[in-house]
């Protein structure tokens, strides 16, 4: 056994630290505030090579592993939330399931667009009538000639309003149930795709997530990714991915809450000492710790259960993910009280990082649908 | 054009709680988050800007244990070709002659047309090194570098006086340039050459390798301690609003505003 | 202790005709350490044209060694490091001190390597214990001071910290001994080209009363509009310390400090600035100095008359109120 990061991993993770901390974390509360699309943070990050990370090098990618894109993901989410979620649908939302289900054509077409970050991507399941419950999804697409025609509305879409390319989930056949649904690469200039209602959401707020509606959008017969009828279990296998880089956003933000609370522990006085020396507060910090680094510890087994090729880890990834956004939950939350009141003001960024946090229990599956996935996979 | 540069990973101090240790000669260094030396890293982009517009090969030479070769490699996915890492096992501690004296036996027997190092190094300070490496392989040196042009079998370099002066030079190969920040804007490396640049081999030499078993130790730290208080700044008390009140009372009272 | 008898020699540097101003502390350190050795202090003038200079420091120091030639009219390390370890041979004197400035550092570390003997840099204290010379120095960015002694030596080489020492006005009357220069023509292999001039900027921060100086802790170049609201309120300039203008957020004519300006108005303001030396020499006889930084321990509040230990972004809009507010 060994806990140790490899030197790649060691270097990777400090170069990202280091244009977090100089690139991301200057603009991270502007971003915020004004709910505009990070574009300049994406372009930055993508010459690195960071929106490709475990895309292989022969597609354009950096070839890295699933540890190494969760601690990418977590030092980036140490300075912005919103950044790190860009980063990681792009990387195991979209670029994955291409590279996992696509064949090589698709792979070599699409690939390269999204490890450079020419074209960024997206991922489309969520709808208005259909959340956690995935298989009452109304999209549908019927094959017409050359082209799939697909009806229906996409709802909550990270990075909808700015992805030039969509993993778009639609049933192909309903009578089949969940078996019915098929997944399709859809790109931005499709005819009859459209963009719908900007959400303003409480926290990532600059996700440019957004509805998309699809109106008799026709989509090339090429573009079907996987099988027919192999959209249910693409949909399940890509979520189980991506819960690992969910699980490490919510890392990273809960570090970053407590770094902003330990230093101005240190700083700040009450009653002629300062913060730290007082036990309820040291109380807060012990317990913010020990949470955030079993939460790490999940996480990385997640992505280490993955990177080993394990063909399932969806328990893994759900404990990561759930048991870390409610380490987020609770760090965030203590981070505003042990900076009293100024920690509700925009001055701080612990108040952003309140607001970020919530959103990680409820998006790739709530916690109720994690501790299902736990259950299910203990009980069966 | 082949190219060494000497690099040092010291500790991030400038925004870091300083403390001395038990031994009062050095700091307590458990805390600290070490990196490359800031004007080191202006010299390495430099190094590898040079490399890219003429051609030839960038080599680094760091003197330090085995945990700088992280900072080496770093170096290595930015675009240097080669390292070498002397091992300061069995050295002890070190001053500016000493590393200079190990970086000139080591430096020694390779090919090089420019040496390139910072101008100081933010842990000790001493600005040092540079120039005396230059004196120990005799080649001509200047420091303070904020430009480089290379011509044939000469360089002309800017370098930065007092009150915003700067002078002009125009200095024979080889030669040593000791590299002011803000010289350019060094790069971060991609995580393509992080990657291959991880599995690059990093030479290591000891003491018996360079041929010197004993650097010579010219001057020694007797003891750290906190600078003296002198004339401290009277700190005005309270949160924002208290603090600004007051000052902007201070400003009034001396016909500021 | 050297040939001369623990004479201490000191550079007197200067350029196009203007004495720098470390030459004078040199030269007041140097009498004090010679007083205490029951010594003489040397000044050491080499250039074209020096007369002016000579006649200057000639009371300053019980000798003047002048080395005359047109092949040192400009200061040249490596010119000045052949005539130097000439005169450093054959003179053999206890100590020898030179200013830690662009020419010292250029200067000192090879001339005290080709002669062979110990060099401290960067001092801002000198101090004689039993007739051992221990200097203090101040690493770690200036948050720790270090007591350096030397290995055993018959001479030393020390270079001082600008600012460190005061400046005192000798009453001496330096005998002037000419000595041949060694150096027929300056070294091909390192020829002056040109000055260079700093660029004129639209402000000219020597000038002005009030000056905002900002530094790292303003974090991103957008904020500095910030400042710049305070610095309007205040009738005020922006400047800056060095890292500013190596990000390229303020043009180099904004630049306080030994590479940059050297001001004194009536208010000099640093903000997010923690006080590296290089900074506090340009800045330190301003006649208020307010420094606001989060950090307790930087070291601009040894040198600022004031200090706010806050965060610069929660202050700063409520000092342009409070400011505005009182000039009604």
């Amino acid at each position: 056994m060994d806990f140790d990061l490899t030197t790649d991993q060691r270097m990777l993770q400090k170069m990202v630290r280091e244009i977090a901390t100089k690139e991301l974390e200057p603009v991270a509360s502007e971003i915020d505030q004004s709910g505009e699309f990070p574009w300049e943070n994406i372009k930055k990050l993508a010459k690195q090579g960071l929106l490709g990370v475990i895309v292989p090098e022969k597609y354009g990618g950096a070839g890295f592993d699933f540890i190494s894109l969760a601690i990418a993901i977590e030092e980036i989410s140490k300075v912005c939330a919103t950044t790190g979620v860009i980063v990681a649908v792009n990387n195991s939302l979209a670029a994955y399931p291409i590279y996992q289900f696509g064949n090589e054509e698709q792979r070599k077409k699409w690939l390269p667009l999204l490890a450079s970050g020419e074209k960024l991507g997206a991922i489309a399941i969520t709808e208005p009538n259909a959340g956690s419950d995935v298989a009452s999804m109304e999209t549908t697409a019927r094959l017409e000639g050359d082209y799939w025609v697909l009806n229906g509305t996409k709802r909550f879409i990270t990075n909808g309003g700015e992805a030039g390319i969509y993993v778009v989930f639609a049933y192909t056949n309903k009578e089949l149930q969940h078996r019915g649904i098929s997944a399709f690469i859809v790109e931005r200039e499709t005819p009859g795709f459209s963009l719908g209602k900007h959400e303003d959401l409480m926290g990532i707020r600059a996700t440019a997530n957004c509805e998309l509606i699809f109106e008799d959008a026709k989509i090339p017969k090429d573009n079907l990714l996987g099988e027919e009828g192999q959209g249910f279990k693409i949909c399940m296998h890509t979520l189980d991915v991506s819960r690992i880089d969910i699980g490490a956003q919510a890392v990273g933000l809960a570090q970053g809450a407590l770094d902003a609370a330990i230093s101005y522990a240190k700083e700040r006085k009450a009653f002629g000492k300062p913060l730290s020396e007082f036990e309820m507060i040291q109380s807060m910090i012990a317990e913010m710790a020990t949470q955030i680094q079993a939460a790490r510890l999940l996480v990385y087994y997640a992505a280490y259960c993955k990177d080993k090729g394990m063909s399932r880890f969806s328990k893994e990834a759900s404990m990561g993910k759930w048991f870390a956004s409610e380490a987020a939950v609770n760090a965030t939350k203590m981070a505003v009280q042990i900076y009293g009141g100024y920690g509700y003001t925009k001055d701080y960024p612990v108040e952003r990082f309140y607001r970020d946090a919530k959103i990680m229990e409820l998006y790739e599956g709530t916690s109720e649908i994690q501790k299902i996935v736990i259950a299910r996979s203990l009980l069966k | 054009m082949d190219i060494v540069v000497c690099i040092k990973r010291v500790p991030e101090t400038a925004e870091a709680e300083i403390k001395v240790d038990s031994s009062g000669k050095d700091i307590l260094k458990e805390r600290l988050t070490f990196d490359i030396n800031e004007s080191d890293n202006y010299a390495l982009e430099e190094a590898i800007l040079l490399k890219e517009k003429r051609g030839g090969t960038v080599t680094l030479i760091s003197v330090g244990p085995p945990e700088c070769e992280d900072t080496i490699r770093m170096g290595l996915a930015k675009g240097a070709d080669q390292a070498i890492r002397v091992s300061n096992e069995g050295f002890g501690e070190l001053d500016g002659f000493a590393t200079a004296e190990i970086l000139k036996n080591t430096i020694q027997d390779l090919s090089y047309d420019l040496i390139l190092t910072g101008c100081m190094a933010t842990d000790d300070g001493y600005s040092q090194v540079g120039p005396t490496l230059a004196e120990l392989l005799g080649i001509p040196h200047a420091v303070l570098v904020t430009k480089v042009d290379l011509q044939d079998g000469n360089a002309r370099v800017e370098r930065e006086l007092e009150g915003g002066l700067l002078e002009a030079l125009e200095i024979k190969l080889p030669a040593l340039f000791a590299i002011q920040t803000g010289i350019n804007e060094p790069r971060y490396a991609s995580l393509i050459a992080i990657r291959r640049a991880a599995a690059k081999e990093i030479k290591v030499l000891n003491a018996q390798a360079i041929g010197l078993e004993r650097p010579t130790l010219r001057t020694r730290v007797e003891n750290l301690f906190p600078p003296p208080v002198g004339k401290r700044a009277e700190i005005l008390k309270g949160g924002a609003e208290e603090t600004s009140k007051r000052l902007a009372q201070i400003y009034k009272s001396k016909g500021i505003i | 202790m050297g040939g001369e008898m623990g004479k201490i020699f000191t550079l007197v540097e200067h350029r196009r005709g203007q004495i720098h101003d470390i030459s004078f502390e040199l030269l007041t350190k140097g009498r004090d350490l010679a007083a205490q050795l029951n010594s003489e202090v040397v000044a050491l003038v080499l250039g074209h044209g020096t007369e002016e200079v000579v006649e200057r420091v000639k009371g300053e120091a019980h000798q003047v060694l002048w080395v005359k030639g047109e092949s040192l009219k400009e200061p040249n390390a490596e010119a000045y490091q052949i005539v130097l370890s000439h005169i450093l041979k054959e003179y053999n004197p206890f100590l020898t001190l030179i200013g830690h400035t662009a020419l010292g550092m250029d200067l000192a570390p090879p001339l005290a390597a080709s002669l062979d003997i110990p060099l401290a840099t960067d001092c801002v204290g000198i101090e004689l214990e039993d007739k051992r010379v221990i200097t203090i120095r101040q690493p770690y960015n200036g948050k720790l001071n270090a007591r350096v002694s030397f290995a055993d030596a018959p001479a030393f080489m020390i270079t001082l910290r600008q600012g460190s020492f005061p400046s005192e006005e000798g009453n001496l009357t330096g005998k002037v001994v000419d000595i041949p220069s060694p150096l027929e023509k300056e070294p091909d292999y390192r020829r002056f080209v040109e000055y260079i001039e700093a660029a004129v900027g639209e402000v000219d921060i020597t000038q002005a009363d009030v000056i905002i100086a900002v530094g790292r802790g303003i974090k991103e170049k957008e904020n500095l509009a910030l400042l710049e609201d305070l610095a309007d309120s205040l009738g005020g300039v922006l400047a800056c310390s060095r890292p500013i203008v190596d990000e390229g957020w303020l043009s180099k004519d904004r630049q306080v400090g030994s590479s940059g300006k050297t001001v004194k108005p009536k208010l000099y303001m640093a903000i997010g600035i923690s006080g590296a030396f290089q900074h506090i020499t340009g800045m330190k006889n301003a006649d208020t100095i307010v420094a606001i930084n989060k950090d307790p321990n930087a070291p601009i509040f040894n040198v600022a008359h004031y200090g706010i230990v806050d965060d610069l972004f929660k202050v700063v809009p409520v000092l342009k109120k409070k400011i505005l507010e009182l000039k009604g």
